[in-house]
């Protein structure tokens, strides 16, 4: 479903300053893969993200969604197959316009959108429905402009307007960082319903290893721009925080920051 | 009779205005772009009505004038779908952007108008000929003929306004025109729903300075002449009336929001008219335009300050 081949970013290449922040970085999930990033600052994870969904075109290399070659398709475009969630909750969603207006938005993703009513009768119901599976009872408040929501609600709104038409794609930027412990357990509990529902093929990028190795279906270790380790299957049940520290330290010759290790 | 006169003028000038204030509120308050291209694309409308007017041959005829409102509206969103251009495309800073549309638009409107400052169309059918005759006839004898020519004016004006207000309206709450608000509100969030805020940005303002250039036309009509130098400020004027709207009309809904801008429009000429009336100087229009701006702006950030710190030496007084 998503496919990164040898994809290489520099960044202020030919400066003093040159960065690789891609370096040949190849990455396969299938339909339903459930992929977790994890690697310590600069290591690349949030530079993969915007690379797929197309805030930093490749320097070299392919970016394939559902076996098409988006590798120089505008975002906006691409934005098409991808639900996208960033660390700042308030990125996802138009304050001053209300909960139905920002959902009806997020809802004609992907298709054309002409002159006929912004918010259909018939697509109210089904808003309802699916805020109220949220659990924070927004279903109530369909009018209400979204400034007004806390930065919790405000995530959980944009992983369901990220959702409503379901993606090829779901990339989620450290999405319950900025929110508090309890909020953002329960952010992570809708995330993991909501793609497990759907079955939507999604990448994650976390600083928490816990939530890294307990996530998802897959562990993507990364350091200095490369992807230095895939776990899986029976490695990644029985990887724990220690272990990955020590595989981090002993492969990259990098380490953990001391935030990585925060619940 | 002249209070009567004077009320009527406010109320005329007020609704033309109310005109360019809705197409401000869409640069200003929808998309979040102070827009200078105003008091260029002001003048072109001016310009292009005064012009299409007079190809009218002998006799007149409606037709002219009414299509001159269409054409003024579209050389005015062509005017403000450059700006967008400008901005989006070209990477050229907002206000400067504006500033440079309205700088080229100075000589493109003397182009418009044969290169000459000034073009007027006296003895021409205008917009209002029709109804103004119907009025003379019915009310000439009553309150005099250049009242009842006055007074015939103002229907006409409330129905552009109420039309423009309308079709805003309903614009603003079908797919696009939401795109459009919310490309305002959250750039980002409108690329992650695949909306291109690039294009969003140029239909904008397109939409913008149609409105502010059927607003110059209008006044054009009514004054039945164009001045290629009459659009400095007017962005100010647009500015100023939308936020004296809010503050005493509110801002709720987008429906709120373009009534506040209307009835703001009006309640800042009538505040003008009374100014002047009391004996300042017309030359001190803009100045005047200028400082309400700033007083609007400037006031509740002072009164926040002032109540702080009463707040705060009420407390010490108690310590």
């Amino acid at each position: 479903m998503l496919k990164v081949e040898n994809a290489c970013i520099t960044f202020h290449a030919n400066t003093v300053n040159e960065r690789k922040a891609l370096d040949d970085v190849s990455l396969h999930l299938k339909p339903g893969d459930f992929a977790t990033i994890i690697g310590s600052n600069g290591a690349g994870k949030s530079t993969l993200l915007n690379a797929v969904a197309g805030s930093y075109l490749l320097d070299s290399g392919y970016v394939y969604i559902d076996g098409e070659d988006v590798t120089m398709k505008k975002s906006y475009k691409r934005a098409k197959y991808i639900g996208r969630l960033f660390q700042d909750p308030l990125k996802g969603t138009a304050p001053s316009m209300t909960i139905e207006e920002n959902l009806a938005l997020a809802y004609s993703r992907g298709s054309r959108r002409g002159l006929s009513r912004g918010i259909k009768k018939s697509d109210e119901n089904m808003f309802r429905q699916r805020l109220s599976q949220l659990g924070l009872g927004l279903e109530d408040r369909l009018k209400s402009k979204v400034g007004l929501l806390s930065g919790g609600q405000r995530q959980a709104l944009t992983l369901l307007m990220a959702t409503i038409v379901t993606p090829k794609v779901l990339l989620l930027d450290e999405h319950t960082a900025a929110l508090d412990p309890k909020t953002a357990k329960q952010v992570m509990g809708i995330t993991e319903q909501i793609v497990r529902d759907n079955n939507i093929t999604t990448l994650m990028v976390t600083h928490n290893i816990k939530d890294a190795l307990s996530t998802g279906s897959k562990t993507i270790v990364m350091s200095n721009g490369r992807i230095i380790s895939v776990l899986e299957g029976e490695t990644r049940q029985s990887m724990t925080v220690e272990k990955l520290m020590k595989l981090y330290s002993d492969t990259a010759g990098d380490s953990f920051s001391d935030r990585n290790l925060l619940d | 009779m002249q209070f009567l006169t004077l009320g009527l003028g406010s109320l005329e000038q007020g609704l033309i205005y109310a005109i360019m204030a809705i197409g401000v509120f869409v640069s200003l308050r929808i998309l979040d772009i102070p827009d200078l291209t105003v008091d260029g694309s002001f003048i072109t409308g001016a310009a292009v009505s005064v012009m299409v007017t007079g190809l009218q041959g002998e006799g007149g005829g409606v037709l002219y004038p009414i299509l001159s409102m269409l054409a003024a509206l579209l050389a005015g969103a062509a005017a403000g779908a450059i700006t967008g251009i400008l901005q989006t495309k070209l990477r050229v800073q907002p206000l400067l952007a504006g500033i440079l549309t309205m700088t080229g638009l100075y000589s493109i409107n003397l182009l418009i108008m044969d290169e000459k400052p000034t073009v007027n169309i006296n003895g021409m059918t205008s917009i209002f000929s029709d109804i103004q005759n119907w009025f003379v006839a019915l009310f000439g004898d009553s309150m005099g003929v250049s009242v009842a020519k006055k007074l015939a004016v103002i229907p006409v004006l409330l129905l552009i306004v109420l039309i423009v207000a309308f079709v805003i309206n309903w614009f603003l709450h079908t797919q696009i025109g939401m795109s459009i608000r919310a490309t305002g509100d959250n750039v980002e969030m409108v690329n992650a729903s695949s909306i291109n805020s690039d294009a969003m940005k140029i239909l904008g303002l397109a939409i913008a300075n149609g409105i502010v250039a059927l607003s110059g036309a209008a006044l054009a009509q009514d004054q039945n002449f164009a001045d290629a130098k009459a659009g400095t400020g007017m962005v100010v004027v647009g500015i100023a009336s939308i936020i004296i709207g809010e503050t005493i009309f509110g801002k709720r809904s987008v429906l709120n929001n373009l009534i506040s801008a209307i009835l703001g429009a009006i309640v800042y000429r009538i505040f003008i008219t009374v100014v002047f009336q009391l004996g300042l100087p017309a030359s001190y229009f803009k100045l005047l335009s200028a400082v309400i701006v700033v007083i609007a702006i400037s006031v509740p950030i002072i009164s926040e300050a002032v109540i702080k710190r009463r707040a705060r030496r009420a407390k010490n007084a108690k310590g």
